[in-house]
């Protein structure tokens, strides 16, 4: 949390993330551009430009399926959820990868051309009519412009500017990128390889992708299946824990986080100000609940950062009706104070006979 | 109910979910150096063309023909080219070399330049200007064209110059767009035949009666094709005028 822009908000945790991230990068890289030319036994070396662009766009591809396994994954299990942390840098990293793989084919097949680079890569194949032989480097064009405008937006300062919901949505460019990355293999080095290990590798990155986030949106939707009535039900009494949240997922979409603290209830929105990070999967720390992503942080009761911090979410009004505690569907402007409500008291148990005793 | 470990990410990562974090990490690092080591393996071979820088400038003397794309045969050899030898000749870069060659159609000519070898394809890359071509003292002897009648044929369109080794891998559907660019540059096409067409893997391939590849086949380049067309004989050069409206693509 901030209260200032600054280019990154170092901490010890993206250190290690960006530290992990990159030597996993440069083992790729290096693995792929001195390793495997010796593995290869061609009469002939494939051209050294030919090589780095295909070790850079094989490099891309697997990051961009790594970054979108580490959403559903998190979803299914709360343990990868710093994978979250720090995946921006990720994604600036991916496009960077994938601006080199651009870079070393257009100054490849596209130079030495009387045509102008650019002008070669958009006219030179226009059999836009056929499945073979499409000119698939659109696709990898398309995948490269959405790719960098992820990276260039990726600041905070772009998430306030265009406040979360549209930045979220824009930020929802990183699936059309990779459908775009899927049509630029398939249509392009998949027509022509005659060893299919490659094949087999791309087809399982991409099966993952979607496999993870059928098996994530089948979980949620079994967890917060939507309630009818104008109260939402969110859970019994007895399920609450204190210090964290119950999610309930309202009849509009909208999901709300009702936390126990300190043996009271109170309900906030279930999207982070900052990056609509999921609240309700957070924590209550320092009585201040704490976003799993992030850790911007607010007070439950009102939905406020603590100062000097400003970010604010919703609230929510709260009831128990018998054993169940429910939420108003109608959420309260941002900020503002609800009065938490308390749990009741728990009933006595009935006397047991002491050990050793007889009726 | 047991606390589970809960990750902030401006505090240090609990203890119960270091171990597993550190797990993830080895196998992340792990897994992308195994997915470059497998695919980078998985590269197919890009066959055995190439520039021949080690044979050295090769100079020779002979005929200019346009197919009509520059061939020359050649009359007066060297300890590599012989006479009676037929070789199709480009510019540097993604160019042909029509323009030196155009004036000389017919004539007796001395080229030099370095040169591209796959296989029985043999190509010369011209040095620039009149260094590469230029007209040569003597009288030309006639090239007569010997027809060999129309053939089916079954194969692949190639631009010349990156088949022969200019690039490697230099033909597939991933090197259209490149081969497309050559042949907008009059580089020589080259039909690659699946079988042998009078002892030979490699024609030259044009349109009919003696133009360049119609536009129409920049389509089909790249992609295995069955189509019609005469060929012919121009010294030991093999050239299939081929018969756009043919053309069928095949599995």
């Amino acid at each position: 949390m901030s209260v200032k822009y600054i280019p990154v908000q170092w901490n010890p945790n993206k250190w290690i993330y960006d530290a992990v991230m990159l030597a996993g990068v440069a083992l790729f890289l290096w693995v792929f551009l001195y390793v495997t030319p010796e593995v290869l036994s061609h009469e002939r070396a494939i051209n050294p430009q030919i090589h780095n662009a295909r070790a850079f766009g094989a490099c891309a591809f697997v990051m961009l399926t790594v970054i979108l396994c580490i959403g559903p994954a998190a979803r299914l299990d709360k343990r990868f959820l710093p994978l979250l942390y720090n995946r921006r840098h990720f994604g600036v990293m991916t496009a960077f990868v994938a601006l080199t793989h651009a870079g070393y084919i257009l100054n490849w097949y596209f130079a030495f051309s009387s045509r102008d680079k650019l002008v070669g890569l958009l006219s030179a194949n226009t059999s836009f009519g056929q499945v073979a032989g499409f000119p698939f480097e659109v696709f990898g064009i398309f995948a490269l412009i959405c790719l960098l405008i992820l990276a260039a937006t990726s600041h905070d300062f772009w998430l306030k500017f265009l406040t979360p919901p549209i930045w979220k949505r824009l930020h929802y460019l990183i699936y059309a990128a990779y459908f775009s990355v899927a049509a630029h293999v398939s249509l392009g080095i998949l027509q022509d390889q005659k060893n299919h290990v490659f094949t087999v590798l791309f087809m399982l990155g991409a099966g993952a992708v979607i496999v993870l986030h059928i098996a994530a949106w089948l979980s949620e939707r079994r967890e917060t299946a939507a309630k009818d009535g104008a109260w939402a039900e969110v859970a019994n009494v007895g399920d609450f824990r204190e210090g964290y949240a119950k999610i309930a997922k309202l009849a509009n979409g909208e999901r709300v986080a009702v936390y126990l603290m300190e043996g009271k209830l109170s309900a906030i929105s279930n999207a982070c100000a900052h990056q609509n990070g999921p609240l309700g999967e957070g924590k209550v720390i320092d009585c201040l609940v704490t976003c799993p992503w992030h850790g911007f942080q607010y007070d439950v009761r009102s939905g406020r950062s603590p100062a000097p911090f400003t970010e604010k979410v919703p609230t929510y009004r709260v009831r128990i009706k018998g054993d169940m505690v429910e939420v108003h569907p109608d959420a309260n402007p941002p900020g503002t104070y609800v009065e938490p409500v308390p749990l009741p008291e728990p009933e006595p148990e009935p006397d047991t006979p002491e050990e050793g005793a007889t009726a | 109910m047991s606390e589970k470990p809960f990750f902030v990410g401006y505090l240090p990562a609990p203890g119960p979910l270091r171990t597993f974090l550190l797990t993830v990490c080895i196998l992340l690092i792990a897994g992308l150096g195994g997915a470059g080591l497998l695919m980078g393996a998985a590269q197919d071979d890009p066959g055995p063309g190439a520039f021949r820088f080690d044979y050295g400038r090769q100079t020779v003397t002979g005929v200019v023909e346009l197919t009509p794309y520059p061939v020359i045969h050649v009359t007066e050899g060297n300890d590599r080219i012989k006479p009676g030898d037929s070789f199709l000749m480009t510019a540097g870069g993604k160019s042909g070399v029509d323009s030196r060659a155009e004036p000389l159609d017919g004539q007796l000519a001395q080229v030099s330049g370095v040169v591209l070898e796959r296989g029985d394809l043999y190509m010369l890359q011209l040095r620039g200007g009149r260094n590469g071509l230029q007209a040569a003292e003597g009288d030309a002897p006639v090239i007569t064209p010997e027809p060999q009648g129309r053939w089916k044929l079954a194969g692949e369109i190639c631009d010349g110059k990156c088949l022969a080794g200019a690039m490697r891998p230099g033909r597939g559907l991933a090197h259209k767009a490149c081969a497309n660019l050559c042949l907008l540059g009059d580089v020589p096409p080259i039909f690659v035949s699946t079988q042998p067409v009078l002892g030979e893997e490699f024609l030259l391939v044009t349109g009919p009666d003696g133009t360049r590849l119609p536009r129409e086949a920049y389509d089909y380049i790249a992609q295995f094709i069955t189509a019609e067309g005469e060929i012919t004989k121009r010294g030991d050069l093999l050239v299939w005028e081929i018969d756009v409206d043919t053309i069928e693509v095949t599995e």
